[in-house]
């Protein structure tokens, strides 16, 4: 065999041993436990911390709300929605029934055109003709850059001024 | 928050018509047009190289070596665009380690690898193994200790050496025709397996890649080999520019042809993506399209190549029209890609609507960011020319030299 495809060869042979001895080395125990993935990764994300707590806790505290909201419109949005992940806040209030919370865990209670806009901006993207008919089963949309900025004193008017949002219409 | 909304109410205002939510966004920017560009250039290079070798044009000489180094620079960039748009570069391997058999992307590092490792590196190492050990006993300290670990020990060149190193470059190169086939069909082929894109979804896809590629790959060694004659102020060896350009009139005339036939098939077939898809080509694909692609990057080359096959102007004359056709050819193809990436994701598959895509001059997907992994390529041929220049191989030196 000529000198030059044995030196080749051996060259070759150290790269598929180094790549053989990286794979063992980079690929993870736990890889093709359950699939394609690493094994691991589903505990190392259940361990994360919980931050969401879900609609039924809401209700133990605040029935009338919950039932208010069950009726209109955004019966579907859970409450977390809107007034952001609520788990501390439940478990204080589960530990402690009748102390005040802190005011570091009461939840947001947006107020503002930008955060009704996340939905109801008007969005080319988002369906609202269904047979070339508007469709009112879609969720409504406005310009809220423009649509009724002022009242008629000239002050400026938010989106929750006219429009309830536990039931809004 | 206030920023997000107020950008994502920005982009609403560049929508037209009616297109699906996740349609607002472009994922695949300049960075992914870069991807099949830079690899399309490899393998026409390549091919280029394998006129010399294999069908034995030797009239284009010159350009082999070169054409292989072309390969070699831009091979190895190929796959950055990929990695800087992924923005994991730390993942990148794993696609190597833990490849899926169902992803054509994972079969793709492996076709890549092969190209790499079997083709390109080792054509070139048993092209300049000679010249590697007569350089290694010409120059001294680190670049000789270099050249000698490049030789990887082997330092015999007798000429029953020699000769043999002539035969596995040939075996290599006949082997590395197909491949690079394989390696821009493949390109092709991931864009043209996307079904639910009627831009992109066709079996033509990895043809028209394939030929593109080839028109691309020799475009740039004439452009690189004038370039570089011009740094070394040496003439370029004009016939072998001629032949060059007859190689890429002809292929030229191919992707022309080939990709007329995809649109004359669309236009007769007319389904029901056949409006949207010519409101795109009128509309936001009219200066990509027709300007650059089409009138640019194609007849205008094609034209002025087909003239030179009749006329013989003088050889400054030549010279001047080779480097602008070559850099017009060069834009086109650019834009070619642009168009298949852009294109296909700027209508919606609702086929209604029209999403917008403006670039930015910084960030991961700017201007600025894909311009470096057009100079890196650039930079390594620069390196590659400096540590084996083809024009220092020597012929007959080689024998009498023994280390």
């Amino acid at each position: 065999m000529p000198q030059q495809i044995r030196r080749l060869l051996v060259a070759f042979a150290v790269f598929i041993a180094l790549f053989l001895v990286l794979r063992y080395v980079m690929i993870p125990t736990s890889f093709g436990e359950y699939g394609h993935y690493r094994g691991r990764s589903l505990e190392d994300n259940a361990a994360k911390p919980l931050q969401f707590t879900g609609n039924s806790s809401c209700i133990k505290c605040h029935k009338s709300i919950v039932e208010e909201k069950s009726r209109g419109h955004h019966a579907g949005l859970a409450c977390e929605t809107c007034h952001g992940p609520a788990l501390k806040h439940v478990t204080y209030a589960d530990t402690l029934p009748h102390a005040k919370l802190p005011d570091s865990l009461l939840l947001d209670k947006p107020a503002e055109r930008k955060n009704c806009a996340l939905c109801h901006n008007r969005n080319m993207a988002r369906i609202k003709f269904r047979n070339d008919t508007v469709n009112i089963s879609m969720i409504k949309q406005v310009d809220v850059m423009k649509h009724n900025l002022v009242d008629k004193n000239n002050e400026s008017l938010k989106c929750i001024d006219c429009h309830f949002p536990h039931d809004p219409y | 928050m206030e920023h997000h909304f107020q950008q994502l109410y920005d982009v609403m205002s560049q929508v037209q018509g009616y297109i699906y939510p996740n349609e607002i966004d472009l994922n695949w920017s300049i960075l992914i047009v870069l991807y099949p560009y830079i690899t399309g250039l490899v393998a026409g290079a390549f091919i280029l190289a394998s006129l010399e070798r294999v069908f034995k044009v030797k009239v284009l000489k010159p350009t082999y070596t070169l054409a292989l180094l072309t390969a070699l620079a831009f091979l190895l960039t190929a796959t950055m665009p990929l990695i800087n748009h992924l923005g994991k570069p730390f993942r990148a391997y794993e696609i190597m380690t833990t490849p899926h058999a169902t992803s054509a992307m994972a079969i793709f590092g492996f076709v890549y690898l092969w190209y790499l490792m079997v083709v390109i590196l080792l054509e070139i190492w048993f092209d300049y193994r000679k010249d590697m050990v007569v350089w290694a006993h010409q120059t001294t300290g680190w670049k000789s200790r270099l050249y000698k670990i490049l030789t990887l020990g082997s330092y015999d060149i007798s000429p029953k050496a020699v000769a043999f190193d002539e035969k596995i470059g040939y075996i290599i190169t006949i082997i590395g025709i197909p491949s690079a086939f394989l390696l821009h069909g493949y390109v092709g082929f991931i864009f043209g397996s996307v079904k639910a894109n009627p831009w992109w979804s066709t079996v033509l896809m990895p043809v028209i890649f394939l030929f593109s590629a080839m028109v691309s790959g020799i475009a740039l060694v004439m452009f690189v080999y004038m370039i570089v004659s011009k740094i070394r102020k040496v003439k370029a060896d004009m016939n072998c520019l001629d032949a060059i350009a007859k190689y890429l009139f002809y292929i030229l005339i191919l992707d022309f042809v080939l990709e007329a036939l995809d649109q004359i098939h669309r236009i007769y077939v007319a389904e029901e993506s056949f409006e949207i898809i010519s409101l795109l080509i009128q509309g936001k694909l009219y200066i990509t399209l027709i300007i650059m692609q089409v009138l640019l990057g194609t007849l205008v080359p094609l034209v002025t190549l087909a003239f030179l096959q009749f006329k013989k102007p003088t050889d400054k004359i030549r010279h001047t029209i080779y480097l602008v056709i070559s850099m017009l050819i060069l834009v086109g193809i650019f834009f070619m890609r642009w168009n298949v990436v852009i294109g296909g994701q700027l209508f919606s598959k609702s086929f209604y609507g029209f999403t917008s895509f403006k670039i930015g001059l910084i960030g991961t997907e700017g201007y600025l960011m894909a311009s470096v992994w057009i100079i890196v390529p650039l930079l390594i041929l620069a390196f590659l020319l400096w540590l084996l220049p083809p024009w220092k191989k020597s012929e007959e030196l080689a024998e009498t030299v023994t280390i």
